[in-house]
C-alpha cells in the first residue's frame, strides 16, 4: 500500500500532549541505544516467560526486560500450540505497553457522555463514583435501589482474554446478573455451536498430516492462528498438502492455494450441499466409518438426494462451475486424509450454522475424524478449579434478549438482540447500566449508532481498560488495566494434539496507576460488598425471610455463608492460586519448569527435542493425541431435537439466502489482516508503520468505469450508515463485491495515532442476527458507493 | 566464518513479522522509506488468472560488495564474517553507496544521520551468543535459515546440497548472500516466482564462486 504521510510528520504528532495522558512517554527516546552506553554499568537483564495477548490467539514468548524496560520479545520455543514464532503483532507489543496514549490513571466524567471531559481521580474516588455517582450520572447503588435490587439492570461485557473468566464470575456470580454479552455473539458462535452439535467438538485439524484441505471463508495467511498457519504454509504447494480456496476475495491465502473459487458471499451452503450430494450419490464416502458412528445417515442421504443438490443446481447459486464442484468433491473423498477446514470468525450469513452442520457432516463423511491427519478430539491438561459461593437474589430476573433465538446459550446472549430490545423498550424491565472490560462494541458491534444510543441510553457506564476505545469515551468512569506484559495472569490450558499449561508472568510492573484486573475485581467487590449487601436485605424477600430476627452477627455468618460476600473469591492473589493449582494437579517440578520456561507439561523433560534453530519437537509422534474419541465418535446428521426448536435437523438451501445485489451496489465484506487485531491494536505505532489506513477494494475494472482511482475518496453508504474512505483498485475481488479491513475509522481523539484514519466497518454493516444462536450476520449488507 | 542466508521463500506468507522483529530488535527508524528487511510483492494477471508472490529480502551481504568499494570515508567496510557493516559514525550521507547497491537495502536513518541497513543482528544478536537472527527467530512458516557457508555439516550449506537455488540480480557479479530455494515440487508456483533470466544453481556450482569471492576479499575483513 502507498503511504501517504511520512513517518516523520507522524512521530511530531505524537508528542502533543493528550488530554487523558498527563505524562507522554516518548516510545523513541525509550528505546534509544544511548542507554547503552550509560554510567551504569552492568544492566540487569531478564527474559521473562509472557503469552501474548495481542490477538485472541494467545502465542508464547520472552520478554527481555533490561534494567525495569521491556526492550524486545521473543518467541518462546517451548509451547507446542505456538512453535517458538510470534507474529507481527506479538513483536509489536512493547508498543501497547508503552502507548502514550495509554490510560494511565482512573477517570471520571465532568463532561457530557462523548465529549472527552474527564477528571483525574485516585482509585478510591473512582469506585466511589461508581457506587454513589456524581453530579453528572448516578451510582449503582442507586440504580439498584431504585430497581428495587434487580440485579439483572446491569449489563456486562468483556473481550477475549485470561481475565475474562474474573470478571464473569464477579458480575454474573457474584453481583449476579445473567445479562452478559461478550464478542462470541459477534464472533464464530455458530462455528462452534455447528461443529459441537455434528461431531460433538470444534476439534484441531490436523494439518501436519492433513494432506487435501479445502479452506473456505477462513484466511489463515493474515488471520493468524497457532498452529494452523506455521503448519499450513509450510506444507502447501507441492509439499503434500494439496489446498483449495474458497473466497470471494483473493486473499493472501489464496495466493498460496493450489486452487481458488471465488464464491458469492454467503453461499458456501449450497457448495458443501453440492459436495455431499456428488458423495453420496457416487458412494463415494468412508461406509465403515459411517456404519459405525453416523447417526440418521439414511435420512441425510435420502434428504440431500431427493432436494438435487447437484453441482449444475450449486453452480447458480455459487458462481462456482459444477465441473469443479465434482472434482473437488471426487478429489477430496479420494485423499488419504482430507479435511474441510473448520474456520472460525463470524457468522457471515444468515444460514451459518446450518453451514458447520454441513462442514461436519461431509468432513464425517470422508471418516477423517479423531485419527492423524483428520481433525482430531485430542487431550486437555486438567487444572483444578476452584468453587465459588454464588449467592441467589430474589429480585433478579431472567435474561430476555435470547427470547426470540432457537437455542439461547445459557451464559452469554446476543449482542446486537441485547442492544435492539434496550434501545426499542421491549426489555420487560430496565438495563441501566453497563460494566464493560476490554471490549469496544463500537466498533465490533455492527451498527455504532445504535451502539452509541444504548450507550447513551444508561445511566452508568464503568470502563475497564488499557486505551481509550471509542466505547470507553462513552463512560463515566475508567479504570486503567495494567496491561498483558504487566501482569501474571491465571495459569491455562490448552489442549489438542500436545496439549500444555502455560502462564504469563509480569515483565514488569504496573506502570502509572494502572492496576492489573483481577486486583480491579478484588477492590471493586470490596467497595460494592456492603452497601449491595445491604440493598438486598432491604428488597429481597427470600433474604428477609431467612435473615428474619437474626443478630448481627447471625447476619454477618448468613451474609459470607451464602455468598453475599463478593469478596471470598479474592483471598489468593493469582501468583498464589496459580502456584496452588499447578502444584496440586502436577507436583512442585511442574511448577518450576512452569515458572522458567512458561510452559509445561508431563514428560517435557524427556519429550521435548530441538531440532535445528528454527524447529523443535514437543511430543514424539508415538505420545501425541491423536486419537482419543475412539468409539464414542458420533457424528449427528439427523439431528431431530432441532426441528423442536424449529430449526431444520438437516442442512438445507431456501431460496431466499440466494446472492442478490441491486444493480448499481455492492455487497459488503469485511475482513482482517495480520498486521492488526480489530480496533484493539490500532494505536500501536509499530503496526501503523505497517498498514496505516483501511482502503476500500474495488474492482479494478469497475472502478475505471466509474472513473474512480487509487486514493479517491469514496462514500459508502447502506441503510444503516455511511463511511468515507479511500480507493483501492484492484483485481483480488469480484465485480460484485467490496471490502473493507475491519477495526480501523476510530472517532476518539484521545488514540492519537489511530484517529482520523480510515473508516470503521461497524458503522454501515447492518444489525441482522442470524436466527438460531442470535450471532451479528456480518456479510448480508448491500451498499451504494460514490466519488465524494 | 562466512555468514549467510537461506530463504524457503515459498513458505513466506507475507504477514511482516520479520519487519517488526528487525524494527525492536534493532531501533529501525520508523518510515515507510526506512527497511532494513522488507517483502516484496508481485501482483500479476496471466491468461486471466492472477497470482502473487512474495520475496522476503534484506541486505545480501555481498561477498564482492560495490557498496564498500565506493564508499569514500570507509564507513561501509567488511568484518569478519563476511558481513559489510556501515560505522556510522564515519558515514557522510553522500549516498554513493545507496547508488551503489543493487538490492536498495540501503536507506538514510535521519535520527543517526547516517546510511543504514541490515546487519543481519551481529551486533545485536550473533555476537552476544545467539544462533538466530531476529527475523528468522520470529518467522511463523520458518522462512529463514542463518549460519556459515564454511561450515560444511551447518544447516545452512545442508540445506544447499540438498535443494537447488537462486540469488537475486546474480549477473551483478557481487555474490550476494542471499539463497533463495528453488520450489520443488511445483513446477507451476516456480515459473511464476523466477524470473526466466534467473540462474538455478546447485551447491556445486555455486561453492567455488563463493570460495573466489572470499579470498578476493577476505583480506579486507575487519576484526569485529
Amino acid at each position: 500500500m502507498n503511504v501517504e504521510i511520512s513517518r516523520r510528520r507522524f512521530l511530531q504528532g505524537s508528542v502533543a500532549l493528550s488530554i487523558l495522558g498527563g505524562i507522554s512517554l516518548s516510545s523513541d527516546k525509550l528505546f534509544s541505544q544511548e542507554s547503552e552506553n550509560g554510567l551504569s554499568g552492568e544492566k540487569n537483564i531478564e527474559d521473562v516467560p509472557f503469552l501474548c495477548a495481542m490477538c485472541v490467539n494467545k502465542c508464547a514468548g520472552f520478554a527481555r526486560v533490561e534494567d525495569g524496560v521491556v526492550k524486545k520479545l521473543n518467541p518462546n520455543p517451548y509451547f507446542p500450540k505456538s512453535r517458538n514464532m510470534l507474529c507481527p503483532r506479538g513483536n509489536a507489543g512493547i508498543h501497547t505497553l508503552y502507548d502514550p496514549d495509554r490510560l494511565k490513571y482512573p477517570l471520571v466524567r465532568i463532561g457530557e457522555r462523548g465529549d472527552g471531559k474527564y477528571k483525574r481521580v485516585s482509585w478510591e474516588e473512582a469506585y466511589d463514583a461508581i457506587l454513589h455517582g456524581t453530579d453528572k450520572f448516578k451510582g449503582i447503588l442507586q440504580i439498584l435501589d431504585e430497581e428495587k435490587d434487580n440485579r439483572s439492570t446491569i449489563g456486562y461485557c468483556n473481550g477475549e482474554g485470561l481475565s475474562k473468566e474474573g470478571f464473569e464470575d464477579l458480575m454474573g456470580q457474584k453481583i449476579g446478573t445473567p445479562n452478559y454479552v461478550d464478542e462470541i455473539s459477534i464472533c464464530l458462535e455458530t462455528t462452534l455451536a455447528g461443529y459441537f452439535n455434528t461431531i460433538g467438538a470444534y476439534g484441531e485439524a490436523d494439518l501436519n498430516n492433513c494432506d487435501y484441505l479445502i479452506i473456505a471463508g477462513a484466511n489463515r495467511a493474515e488471520a493468524i492462528i497457532t498452529p494452523d498457519t506455521m503448519d499450513m504454509f509450510k506444507r502447501n504447494r507441492g509439499r503434500g498438502l494439496k489446498m483449495i480456496a474458497i473466497d470471494p476475495r483473493y486473499t493472501n491465502t489464496v495466493a498460496n492455494a493450489d486452487r481458488w473459487y471465488a464464491i458469492n458471499p454467503g453461499t458456501d451452503l449450497a457448495f458443501v450441499l453440492a459436495l455431499t450430494y456428488v458423495v453420496l450419490k457416487e458412494d463415494l464416502y468412508d461406509k465403515d466409518f459411517v456404519a459405525k458412528h453416523a447417526v440418521g445417515f439414511e435420512d441425510y442421504k435420502k434428504h440431500i438426494l431427493s432436494h438435487n443438490y447437484t453441482p449444475q443446481w450449486a453452480e447458480k447459486i455459487t458462481g462456482i462451475p459444477a465441473d469443479e464442484i465434482y472434482k473437488t468433491a471426487v478429489e477430496f473423498m479420494r485423499a488419504i486424509s482430507p479435511i474441510y477446514y473448520q474456520g472460525r470468525r463470524s457468522v457471515f450469513a444468515k444460514n451459518d450454522f446450518q453451514l458447520r452442520r454441513a462442514m461436519a457432516i461431509f468432513q464425517g463423511l470422508s471418516g477423517n475424524l479423531d485419527k492423524k491427519g483428520g481433525i482430531i478430539y485430542g487431550k486437555k491438561l486438567k487444572l483444578p478449579k476452584e468453587d465459588i459461593n454464588a449467592p441467589m437474589y430474589g429480585q433478579a430476573q431472567e435474561r430476555f434478549d435470547v427470547s426470540s433465538v432457537a437455542i439461547p446459550s445459557g451464559k452469554t446472549g446476543s449482542w446486537i438482540l441485547f442492544r435492539n430490545m434496550v434501545l426499542e423498550g421491549t426489555n420487560p424491565y430496565p438495563v441501566r447500566a453497563m460494566f464493560m472490560r476490554k471490549h469496544n462494541p463500537m466498533s465490533g458491534v455492527p451498527n455504532t449508532t445504535k451502539t452509541e444510543q444504548f450507550l447513551r441510553k444508561m445511566d452508568l457506564n464503568v470502563m475497564i481498560d488499557i486505551l481509550p476505545s471509542d466505547t470507553t469515551m462513552f463512560c463515566d468512569v475508567i479504570l486503567p488495566e495494567a496491561s498483558y506484559l504487566e501482569r501474571t495472569s491465571p495459569v491455562a490450558s490448552f489442549g489438542f494434539l500436545e496439549p500444555a499449561i502455560v502462564q504469563r508472568k509480569a515483565a514488569v510492573k504496573p506502570l502509572y496507576e494502572t492496576k492489573t484486573p483481577e486486583v480491579i475485581y478484588k477492590e471493586l467487590a470490596e467497595k460494592l460488598t456492603k452497601p449491595l449487601w445491604k440493598n438486598t436485605l432491604k428488597y429481597d424477600e427470600d433474604v428477609q425471610d431467612d435473615t428474619k430476627g437474626m443478630n448481627a452477627k447471625d447476619l454477618e455468618k448468613y451474609y459470607k455463608e451464602n455468598g453475599f460476600d463478593l469478596t471470598d473469591l479474592y483471598e489468593k492473589t493469582v501468583e498464589e492460586s496459580n502456584k496452588e493449582r499447578v502444584v496440586k494437579a502436577f507436583g512442585e517440578e511442574a511448577w518450576k519448569i512452569l515458572e522458567e520456561k512458561g510452559v509445561y507439561y508431563p514428560n517435557m523433560k524427556t519429550y521435548y527435542k530441538k531440532i535445528n534453530a528454527n524447529t523443535s519437537e514437543y511430543y514424539p509422534d508415538d505420545k501425541k493425541f491423536y486419537t482419543t474419541k475412539k468409539d464414542k465418535l458420533k457424528v449427528i446428521m439427523n439431528f431431530k431435537n432441532l426441528a423442536k426448536k424449529g430449526v431444520d435437523p438437516m442442512p438445507k438451501w431456501h431460496d431466499d439466502w440466494a446472492f442478490e445485489v441491486p444493480e448499481g451496489q455492492f455487497r459488503l465484506v469485511t475482513g482482517r489482516h495480520a498486521q492488526f487485531t480489530q480496533s484493539g491494536t490500532t494505536n500501536n505505532i509499530m503496526l501503523r508503520d505497517l498498514i496505516r489506513t483501511n482502503y476500500l477494494w474495488i474492482n479494478r475494472d469497475v472502478a475505471k468505469k466509474r472513473g474512480i482511482e487509487f486514493g479517491d475518496m469514496l462514500e459508502v453508504k447502506s441503510s444503516v450508515g455511511k463511511i468515507n474512505i479511500k480507493a483501492f483498485p484492484t483485481d483480488r475481488i469480484g465485480e460484485k463485491q467490496i471490502f473493507l479491513l475491519h477495526g480501523f475509522g476510530g472517532t476518539s481523539k484521545e488514540m492519537e495515532f489511530a484517529y482520523g484514519h480510515g473508516a470503521n466497518d461497524a458503522r454501515i454493516i447492518e444489525d441482522k442476527v442470524e436466527p438460531v444462536y442470535g450471532g451479528a450476520v456480518m456479510h448480508e449488507t448491500n451498499v451504494e458507493v460514490r466519488k465524494v | 566464518m562466512n555468514y549467510a542466508m537461506v530463504l524457503d521463500y515459498q513458505n513466506c506468507i507475507n504477514c511482516k513479522a520479520c519487519e517488526v522483529a528487525c524494527k525492536e530488535q534493532n531501533n529501525v527508524q520508523l518510515g515507510a522509506d526506512k527497511q532494513r528487511i522488507w517483502v516484496g510483492q508481485t501482483d500479476n494477471v496471466i491468461f486471466g488468472n492472477l497470482f502473487v508472490n512474495f520475496y522476503p529480502s534484506q541486505c545480501n551481504h555481498c561477498l564482492d560488495a560495490p557498496c564498500v568499494e565506493v564508499c569514500p570515508t570507509q564507513a561501509s567496510h567488511f568484518v569478519d564474517g563476511g558481513l559489510v557493516m556501515v560505522d556510522q559514525k564515519k558515514c557522510i550521507l553522500c549516498k554513493g553507496c545507496m547508488e551503489a547497491c543493487p538490492y536498495d537495502a540501503r536507506f538514510v536513518d535521519d535520527e543517526r544521520v547516517a546510511v543504514d541497513k541490515c546487519t543481519f543482528c551481529y551486533d545485536t544478536r550473533i555476537s552476544k551468543g545467539e544462533e538466530t537472527t531476529a527475523c528468522q527467530a520470529t518467522c511463523p512458516t520458518k522462512v529463514r535459515m542463518f549460519g556459515d557457508l564454511d561450515d560444511e555439516n551447518g544447516d545452512v550449506v545442508q540445506l544447499l546440497k540438498k535443494r537447488k537455488f537462486f540469488v537475486l540480480k546474480a549477473k551483478e557479479g557481487t555474490v550476494p548472500k542471499l539463497f533463495y530455494l528453488v520450489p520443488e515440487n511445483d513446477e507451476e508456483y516456480a515459473l511464476q516466482s523466477i524470473g526466466h533470466n534467473n540462474k538455478i544453481y546447485t551447491w556445486d556450482e555455486m561453492s567455488p564462486i563463493i570460495k573466489a569471492a572470499k579470498a578476493k576479499r577476505s583480506k579486507q575483513w575487519k576484526k569485529s
